[in-house]
C-alpha cells in the first residue's frame, strides 16, 4: 500500500494533498458502512479535517461552502434524539430518534459540501432575526445576491421552470448518483432521494414525507437547509466528479471545486429559480396545514 | 528500533488459540482481551457476542521452565444482537469491553458490553450434586410415597465439573451513544461505563438507574468537536477517574468535586509541535486507550502514533513518550484513505509497572521496557515460532525488506493488527488476540 505521493516540499504538493484529503474526507462522510449505526468519533474526526481544511481555503481567500459552520454539520445526524435530561439520579431512558429527516439532512449537507458557493458573509441583519424562516430567506439572499432573490421569492411562482438547461440536467444526474449511494439504507433512504429529487425536479415532496416527519421537525430547518442544498446542485457538477474520481485527474477536479465566484453564480441562480418554486410550493402546504 | 543486539527477545510463543486457517467468519474476531485479577482466568470477547474464559492449569511438573498453559474454561453468548426499531438501526452484539470484579467468593464476576448494554455475569463451578433424594429417583421421576420403606439422608457426590455462566444483572437504556469503556470502581461497589459524550455511574446491584458523572454534549450538536474516547477509574482512590478525548486531552476528575464533573481537575495535554503539523494532526493525537499504571502514581495513554507515560502531578506533558510505528507518519494519508488511522489501539503494563506493552499492524506488537529504556518489536505468528523457542525481535526499515527479521514498511501488512492486549497482573504471561487468533506470550525466567 503505497503512498499515493511523496512527502510534500512543494506548495503543489501541498494543494494536491489537501484536496485528496478534502475528497476522501467528503467520501467517507457520506458513505454508510452498513445496518449498524455509524461511529460518532470517527465522523467527528472526519468533520474536524473538514472544517480545518475549509479554514485554510477561507484563509487563503478560495471561496468555501458556508455551510460548514453556519449550517448543520452532519453530526446534527445524531441529534435526532429526544432524550429525557441528563442529571443525578436520574434514570436515563433509550431515546427516540428522528432518523428518517435527520438523514435527509446529512445527505444534503454532502451537497453543501460539494458546492462551491459564494463566499460566505451572513448579512448584518441576520443577528436580528429572530423568525427562523426569514433567517432561512436572508440566507438565500446571501447565497445569490446579484439576482435580488427576495423579489423571486416573495412573487408568486411564475418562474419558468422550464429552464432546464444543461446544467440543471447535470445536476439531476448528480442527485441520482448520490442518491444511489444513499439507497442502501433503510427506510431513511427513501426519503433523503425524494428531497433530493423534490429539489431538483419533481414536485413530489409531500407524497413521501410523512406527517410526523413535518411535526417533529424544525420546519425551518427543513427548508433552511434545504435551499442551500439546492442551489448547489447544478454547481455540484464539477464537484460530483470529485465524489466519483477521487484519484483522478486534480486539474479537472480543481476546476470544478476551486472556481467558485463568478463561475458557478449563473447555473446556481438558474436552479434557484427551479428550487424555488418547490420551495413556495412546500411553504403553502406547511402553513396551510 | 531493536531491543537486544543479537536480535533474540526473552519472550516465547506458549499458545496459539483459534482456528489457523485464512477464512475467518466475521463473528469469531476477537475484540477485547482481559486477564481477571490473580491472572488465573483470561477472558476473550468477540464480534459475535460470546466471551470464551481460559483458565490457566495448575502447574506441571513436566514443564518446569514454561508456566502452565491456559484450557478453555466457559463459553457462553454474552450480549445478542438486536434491533433499534426507531432509529432502523442493527445494536451489534460485538463485545467491546470485559473487566473482571475482585473476587469475593468462589464464584468469579466480569462486566462486558456492547455498544448499548452492559451485563454482570456470574461464572461458577459445580462438581457436586445431592444424590439419594426419599421422593425423587436419580432421574428426576418421583417415587410413590406408598413405595418408601425407609428414609435416607441425600448426601453431595462428586460429579464432572460443570461451569455455569448466568447474567446476574443487565444494565440497559443508559447511553445514546457508542459504550467504548467500562471500569469497575475500587470500592467494588460501583462501577463506570463511558459512551461518545457521557460518563454514567453505576451501582452493581441497581440496574433501574445511573448516575451521569460527566457530559460533553453540546447543546447544540452543531458545536461538537470533541468526543470522549477512553475512560477510566484510578485503581486505588474510588473518587478518581479519568477520560481521554479525540482531542488528545486526558481529564481527571474528582468526584467528591461536584455531583458532575464536566469541570476537570486536571488536564493532561501536551502542546503540538508544530514541525509534525498536518491534516492528520488531531486524528492521530486521539486518545484511544488510557489506562493507569498499577501503583497508580501514572497513567498511559495510547493515541495512533505513540505510547506516553504521564505522571499525574504533572499535567503539561507526558514524563516519557515512546514511539510505536513512527514510520507510519509518512504514510498518513494512504491510512486515512483505508480506515486504518481510526483503528483504537490498547496498552497495558507490566505488573510491577516497569515494562508496557501495546500492539502494531503486521501483527507486531511492541514491548517497551521503561527501567532499560529499551523496546522490541516482536511478531504474532503461529509460523514463525514455535511453542518454547524466544522470538526474534523485528525492525522496520523505509523501503522493501532487505534482511532477516527486517521488513520494510511498505511491506507491511495493515489488514493484520493487533488492537487488544492483556498482561497478566503477577507473571510476565502477555495475551493478545489479532484478528483472528488469540495468543499467549511467555518471558522466559533467568
Amino acid at each position: 500500500m503505497k503512498m499515493s505521493f511523496p512527502q510534500e516540499a512543494s506548495p503543489t504538493c501541498y494543494w494536491l494533498q489537501r484536496q485528496t484529503v478534502l475528497n476522501l474526507s467528503l467520501l467517507k462522510l457520506h458513505s454508510h458502512p452498513g445496518h449498524s449505526d455509524p461511529s460518532l468519533a470517527r465522523r467527528v474526526l472526519i468533520t474536524n479535517t473538514l472544517r480545518h481544511i475549509q479554514d485554510e481555503l477561507r484563509g487563503e481567500g478560495v471561496p468555501v461552502p458556508q455551510s460548514f459552520s453556519s449550517d448543520g454539520s452532519l453530526l446534527s445526524v445524531v441529534d435526532g434524539y429526544r432524550e429525557s435530561p441528563a442529571g443525578c439520579g436520574v434514570e436515563s431512558h433509550s431515546e427516540g430518534s428522528l432518523t428518517p429527516v435527520s438523514r435527509l439532512e446529512e445527505d444534503k449537507h454532502l451537497l453543501l459540501y460539494l458546492s462551491p458557493s459564494v463566499t460566505r458573509q451572513q448579512p448584518p441583519s441576520s443577528s436580528a432575526i429572530k423568525d427562523s424562516f426569514t433567517s432561512a430567506l436572508a440566507e438565500i439572499e446571501d447565497l445569490c445576491p446579484t439576482v435580488g432573490i427576495t423579489t423571486l421569492f416573495s412573487s408568486e411562482a411564475g418562474h419558468s421552470l422550464a429552464q432546464s438547461d444543461l446544467n440543471s440536467d447535470e445536476s439531476r444526474q448528480t442527485h441520482l448518483d448520490l442518491s444511489e449511494m444513499n439507497s442502501s439504507m433503510d427506510s431513511a433512504s427513501s426519503l433523503s432521494d425524494s428531497a433530493q429529487t423534490v429539489f431538483g425536479h419533481t414536485p413530489s415532496l409531500l407524497a413521501d414525507f410523512s406527517l410526523d416527519d413535518f411535526l417533529f421537525t424544525e420546519i425551518d430547518s427543513l427548508l433552511f437547509d434545504s435551499v442551500p442544498c439546492s442551489s448547489s446542485l447544478s454547481a455540484s457538477l464539477g464537484a460530483s466528479k470529485v465524489v466519483s474520481m477521487v484519484t483522478d485527474d486534480f486539474v479537472k477536479t480543481l476546476t470544478g471545486y476551486g472556481n467558485g465566484g463568478s463561475q458557478s453564480a449563473l447555473p446556481s441562480n438558474q436552479a434557484f429559480k427551479l428550487d424555488l418554486n418547490e420551495l413556495d410550493h412546500i411553504m403553502e402546504v406547511l402553513v396551510g396545514s | 528500533m531493536d531491543g537486544d543486539g543479537d536480535g533474540q527477545s526473552r519472550w516465547c510463543l506458549s499458545q496459539v488459540k483459534g482456528a489457523v486457517d485464512d477464512d475467518v467468519a466475521e463473528a469469531d474476531i476477537i475484540s477485547a482481551v482481559e486477564f481477571n485479577h490473580s491472572g488465573e482466568l483470561l477472558a476473550t470477547g468477540d464480534r459475535g457476542g460470546r466471551i470464551v474464559i481460559f483458565q490457566q492449569e495448575q502447574e506441571s511438573k513436566s514443564l518446569p521452565q514454561c508456566r502452565a498453559e491456559y484450557n478453555v474454561y466457559s463459553t457462553f453468548q454474552s450480549h445478542e444482537p438486536e434491533f433499534d426499531y426507531l432509529k432502523s438501526l442493527e445494536i451489534e452484539e460485538k463485545i467491546n469491553k470485559i473487566r473482571w470484579l475482585p473476587q469475593k467468593n468462589a464464584a468469579h464476576f466480569l462486566l462486558s458490553t456492547n455498544d448499548k448494554t452492559i451485563k454482570l455475569w456470574k461464572i461458577s463451578e459445580r462438581d457436586k450434586r445431592p444424590e439419594g433424594y426419599n421422593l425423587k429417583e436419580e432421574d428426576g421421576r418421583y417415587r410413590h410415597p406408598s413405595s418408601l420403606t425407609t428414609l435416607r439422608v441425600p448426601v453431595f457426590q462428586p460429579m464432572d465439573l460443570m461451569v455455569e455462566a448466568s447474567p446476574r444483572r443487565v444494565y440497559a437504556n443508559a447511553h445514546t451513544y457508542h459504550i467504548n469503556s467500562i471500569s469497575v470502581n475500587s470500592d467494588n461497589e460501583t462501577y463506570l461505563s463511558a459512551d461518545d459524550l457521557r460518563i454514567n455511574l453505576w451501582h452493581l446491584d441497581f440496574t433501574d438507574r445511573s448516575f451521569n458523572i460527566v457530559d460533553i454534549k453540546p447543546a447544540n450538536m452543531e458545536e461538537l468537536t470533541e468526543v470522549i474516547t477512553a475512560s477510566e477509574f484510578h485503581p486505588l482512590q474510588c473518587n478518581t477517574f479519568v477520560y481521554g478525548s479525540s482531542k488528545g486531552s486526558v481529564r481527571l476528575c474528582d468526584m467528591r468535586a461536584s455531583a458532575l464533573c464536566d469541570q476537570h481537575s486536571k488536564l493532561f495535554e501536551e502542546p503540538e509541535d508544530p514541525s509534525t503539523r498536518s491534516f492528520f494532526s488531531e486524528i492521530i493525537s486521539s486518545i484511544s486507550d488510557v489506562k493507569f499504571s498499577h501503583s497508580g502514581r501514572y497513567m498511559m495513554t495510547r493515541d495512533y502514533l505513540t505510547l506516553k507515560i504521564w505522571d499525574l502531578h504533572m499535567e503539561s506533558r507526558p514524563v516519557e513518550t515512546y514511539q510505536v510505528h513512527g514510520y507510519l507518519r509518512s504514510k498518513l494519508c494512504s491510512l486515512y484513505e483505508n480506515d486504518c488511522i481510526f483503528d483504537k489501539f490498547e496498552c497495558c503494563w507490566r505488573g510491577d509497572d516497569s515494562e508496557v506493552m501495546t500492539g502494531s499492524y503486521n501483527n507486531f506488537f511492541r514491548m517497551f521496557n521503561r527501567d532499560a529504556q529499551r523496546d522490541a518489536t516482536l511478531e504474532a505468528s503461529w509460523e514463525n515460532g514455535s511453542p518454547g523457542c524466544p522470538l526474534k525481535t523485528w525492525r522496520v526499515s523505509a523501503g522493501s525488506r532487505r534482511k532477516r527479521n527486517e521488513i520494510g514498511v511498505d511491506c507491511l501488512d495493515f489488514s493484520r493488527k493487533i488492537l487488544y492486549t492483556s498482561w497478566h497482573p503477577q507473571d510476565n504471561i502477555v495475551a493478545l488476540a489479532t484478528v483472528n487468533n488469540l495468543y499467549i506470550f511467555q518471558e522466559k525466567p533467568n
